[in-house]
């Protein structure tokens, strides 16, 4: 650093100054964005028939959240979920989601209904998250409704609860095996999130 | 006598067929011990090679199917996630980055701590913020 100070020579003294108030407000920028994030985040789906019910659980699922603004953005692999039989996770990656060519599900939005100065204090939120959900390469726009709860420590913890119907993401489900799939699938997303 | 024989014949072939869809209908995944390796290296490799070229790494390392790959490294951290799951996170030379390796069902088995080195079997599911592996196990 103080090599380059001294290679460096500015044209005049105003830029000096102005290098000098941008490195001055950097920390205060930083500081005042609020972000959160998690790399083990919990999505689970269940999908309850008469013929039988189906539940995948991905344990994995990247998310951040700015408290600032209220973006958050979620992802998942698609591989990543787990199923209590073998063969139903093949047909979900295999069949349905077809993971090689679609490996991840996204999520990026808004969350209102919780402001900057309450996520200081200890308590329970609803919240409302709207956004673009992407799953097999087809994005949909969802409204949600959501928890968020900041404990005393000010750990943050997000849940939501929503449905997905797979044919609006173009997910094909042949005919003889529809009755085995409910016509909404419920998801059920549990982020536990740590400061950044 | 013949008639007999052939519907004998049918309700054996019905038995063994049935027990065969059961048995696929029932079955567990397999752990990631009764997998063959498909490859070896180490955690700093493997996130080098995702973060150089994702597509080419999703193919060589989570496959069109379900394949085990075996990692090797130093232990960054070891979170122990309730009953059943500890994540264990392998130390790549990025501090932003890391191979994240899922055991379920008190697989960890050893009594790890950060700094250890490790080998370990998984499944990799690909990156997101860290290489995801699941249903690892460690190796001696």
């Amino acid at each position: 650093m103080r090599i380059a100070c001294t290679r460096y020579k500015p044209k005049n003294m105003n830029t000096l100054k102005t290098i000098s108030l941008a490195l001055a407000l950097v920390p205060a920028m930083l500081s005042a964005q609020e972000r959160f994030a998690t790399r083990t985040g919990h999505i689970a789906f269940f999908s309850e028939t008469s013929m039988e019910n189906i539940e995948g659980n991905n344990r994995k699922v990247t998310s951040v959240f700015d408290a600032t603004t209220g973006a958050i953005e979620f992802a998942a692999l698609i591989k990543a979920f787990e199923f209590e039989k073998a063969l139903m996770q093949e047909h979900f990656n295999e069949n349905y989601m077809e993971s090689n060519t679609f490996p991840k599900a996204t999520f990026k939005g808004k969350l209102t209904g919780v402001g900057e100065d309450e996520m200081k204090k200890e308590g329970n939120y609803t919240v409302t998250v709207a956004g673009d959900l992407t799953i097999h390469g087809v994005t949909k726009p969802i409204t949600a409704k959501g928890t968020l709860t900041v404990d005393a420590a000010g750990q943050v913890k997000a849940t939501s609860e929503f449905l997905v119907n797979p044919e609006d993401h173009g997910i094909k489900i042949p005919s003889v095996v529809r009755s085995n799939i409910a016509e909404s699938i419920k998801v059920i997303v549990k982020l536990d999130y740590a400061k950044m | 006598m013949k008639i007999k024989y052939l519907l004998l014949s049918g309700a054996l072939v019905a038995i063994i067929a049935c027990g065969y869809a059961w048995f696929q209908y029932n079955r567990s995944a397999p752990s990631a011990n009764d997998m063959p390796v498909k490859e070896t290296l180490t955690a700093t490799e493997l996130l080098s090679a995702f973060t150089t070229d994702e597509a080419a790494a999703t193919t060589r390392y989570v496959g069109s199917t379900e394949q085990v790959i075996q990692v090797s490294g130093t232990i960054r951290s070891v979170d122990v996630a309730g009953d059943s799951l500890t994540n264990v996170v392998l130390e790549t030379g990025n501090d932003l980055a890391g191979v994240v390796c899922e055991f379920t069902g008190g697989n960890a088995g050893k009594t790890w701590k950060p700094g250890d080195a490790a080998t370990i079997r998984g499944i990799c599911t690909g990156l997101l913020m860290d290489v995801v592996l699941v249903r690892c196990v460690a190796v001696e």
